[in-house]
Formats: C-alpha cells, sequence, structure tokens
C-alpha cells in the first residue's frame, strides 16, 4: 500500500507534465484558432454581406427613385407603377438584410427578387438588369 | 507511453552511461514538445471552429454597411436613366447619366474586389491596411475634387439649361476619368449636380442628400 502509493507520487508529476504540455499547447492553439478563424470568418462574411447589400440597396434606390418620377404622373399605367415599386419598398424595409442571423434571409431575398422582376416587367426594362437576378447563385431558374 | 516508462527505469540505474541519460532526456523532450505541438493544433482547431461563426456575423455587417450607399447611389442612377432614355431620347443628358452610371458601377465592383482580394489573404495587417487606405483615399478625395463641383452646383441652380448642363456634366466626368478613382462621396457629389441639372423632383434630390449625409 505504502508502496503503491509511493510510486503515485513518484509519476503523478509525470503524467502531470504530459497533460500540462498538452493544456498549455490547447491553450496557445485556441487563441491563435480563434484570431485566424476571427480573420477567416470576417472576410469570408464581409464579402457575403457586400453581395447581399448591394443588390438590395440596389433595388431600394431604383424603386425610391422611380416613386419620385412616377409620383405626380396620374395615368393608369403610371399608378399601376407606383403601386409596384411601393410595395417593393415596403418589403426592403420589412428585411433586416443587413443581420446575418436573420433566419428568413434567404426567404425574403426571393420575395425581393420576384418584387423586382415584377417591377422591370412593369416598366419593360427587365433585360437591363439580368445580371442581379441571374447573377446570384441559389436560384433554381 | 514509452517515454514515462523510459524515465522511470533511470531511477535505478546509477551507473549507466551519461548518453543513455541524455538519450532518455532528449526522448522527455521530444514527446512534451509533441504533446504540446499536439494540443496546440487541437486547440487551433477548436479556436478556429468556436470563433469563425463571429468573425462572419462581424464581417457580414461591415460588408453590408459598405455597399448601402454606393449600391443605392446606382439603383437611384439607374431609374434616372431609365427614365432619361424615355423622357430624353437622344439628348446628350443620357450620355452623362450612363457615364456616370458606368463611374458607379466601376467604384462599386473596386469595393467588393478589394474585398475578395482580402479574403484571399488572410493576415489581419492586409485587411486593416485596405480599410485605412479606402478611409484615406475617401478623405483626400473630399478635399481635392468636390468644391468644384459644390461651385458647379451653385451655379447651375439657378439655371435651367439642361443641355448646356448636361454637356458640360459629360466633359467634366471626362475630366475626372483621367484622373482614376472617385470616392463614394465625390460621386455622390456628381449624381446631385446631374439630378438638379435635369429638373428632376426634388425628392431625389433629398433622396442623394440623405445619402451624402449617412
Amino acid at each position: 500500500m505504502a508502496f503503491v502509493s509511493n510510486g503515485d507520487d513518484l509519476f503523478d508529476p509525470i503524467i502531470m507534465a504530459d497533460n500540462r504540455f498538452h493544456v498549455e499547447g490547447y491553450q496557445e492553439g485556441f487563441e491563435e484558432g480563434t484570431r485566424q478563424g476571427t480573420i477567416e470568418g470576417r472576410n469570408h462574411g464581409r464579402l457575403h454581406g457586400a453581395k447581399l447589400s448591394a443588390e438590395v440597396s440596389f433595388y431600394n434606390g431604383f424603386a425610391l427613385a422611380w416613386k419620385c418620377l412616377l409620383q405626380n404622373d396620374s395615368d393608369v399605367k403610371a399608378r399601376k407603377r407606383l403601386k409596384a415599386m411601393e410595395s417593393l419598398i415596403g418589403v426592403i424595409q420589412n428585411f433586416p438584410y443587413e443581420d446575418p442571423q436573420y433566419e428568413k434571409l434567404q426567404e425574403d431575398m426571393e420575395r425581393v427578387r420576384a418584387k423586382f422582376r415584377q417591377v422591370c416587367s412593369l416598366l419593360n426594362v427587365s433585360t437591363d438588369f439580368r445580371e442581379y437576378v441571374s447573377g446570384s447563385t441559389g436560384m433554381s431558374f | 507511453m514509452s517515454w514515462v516508462k523510459s524515465v522511470g527505469s533511470s531511477e535505478d540505474v546509477f551507473d549507466e552511461d551519461v548518453d543513455d541519460i541524455s538519450l532518455q532526456n532528449k526522448e522527455w523532450k521530444y514527446n512534451m514538445e509533441k504533446r504540446a505541438k499536439d494540443g496546440f493544433r487541437d486547440g487551433v482547431d477548436a479556436g478556429k471552429e468556436a470563433s469563425l461563426q463571429a468573425g462572419f456575423n462581424m464581417g457580414y455587417r461591415e460588408g453590408a454597411t459598405k455597399m448601402t450607399v454606393i449600391s443605392q447611389l446606382k439603383g437611384i442612377m439607374s431609374a434616372v436613366r431609365c427614365w432619361c432614355q424615355v423622357q430624353l431620347a437622344g439628348s446628350p443628358a443620357l450620355a452623362s447619366v450612363t457615364d456616370l452610371l458606368q463611374r458607379l458601377e466601376t467604384h462599386e465592383d473596386g469595393l467588393v474586389e478589394a474585398m475578395r482580394k482580402a479574403q484571399q489573404k488572410p493576415l489581419p495587417s492586409v485587411t486593416e491596411v485596405v480599410d485605412d487606405m479606402e478611409d484615406l483615399n475617401v478623405d483626400q478625395d473630399e478635399e481635392s475634387g468636390c468644391s468644384n463641383n459644390a461651385d458647379r452646383c451653385g451655379r447651375d441652380g439657378t439655371n435651367n439649361d439642361c443641355c448646356g448642363n448636361a454637356r458640360d456634366a459629360s466633359e467634366d466626368s471626362q475630366r475626372s476619368l483621367s484622373h482614376g478613382s472617385f470616392s463614394t462621396r465625390q460621386l455622390l457629389k456628381c449624381c446631385l449636380d446631374l439630378v438638379i441639372e435635369l429638373g428632376l423632383p426634388e425628392e431625389i434630390k433629398l433622396h442623394i442628400q440623405q445619402l451624402i449625409d449617412t
């Protein structure tokens, strides 16, 4: 019994050293990994956020300007177009596209794109902006 | 674990060669280094996994904020161009709008390209430097380019000769093109001037002014 406990004392520091080296390495590595992960994630996220925001902001500016241009026009066609613009603006205003954790990001994005396509077809200008609508990946048509 | 055994046995043997002990020391050292390296590697993996999402979220917001103004401006001017195509067909004003729109596109592409480059070189210093240079650039351009435009804005505000002014704007933009790139602020100013020249509704001016103020 005494021998065993003596043996434990003898080997404990060795086994603990084994652990200690691993833990020290781990802690150092964790710091480095956190640094790398933050940079990599940030660079990656920045590009994603930029692309999505660029697309939505473009639609927003487009609709806002058209709304101004159509506002004082009273014929039926212009009224219809104006209504479509207001609807697009409304969808964008309720879309927190700058929030990566918004759970319906993809869903709302599709809605915005659909509205924009509708607006373009009412204006007969769809071909000019095709790159925006078809350039995005993950679309199924 | 062979190293535990080897260290243990060295306790018993006092008259061994010094060489042997140093060999065992080496082995001990080697094994401890290996343990530390393994730990480091595990730590890097865990640290990365723990931080990627937070990094992504942070970057996403930054990227989104960065594009809002320029892309919205591009949207506004695209609408203006559509309108000019119908209302001012054949007028030189259309060429000025198209030209300005192209500059907006170039600027927007440049911003995205800078982010893509930063992604390809995942060094903290690089992204920092890109951001800093961007900021510097904005300030510089603001000083050098816009006082000019502000003057012009004042002059044209009282003048409704649309075509003459549009030609003027076109020449102005040609001149600017040879200077290379523009700041977002400078482009905003150019768009505001052009919208005023075209006699477009006041609200469009307000929208652009709002973008300038953000």
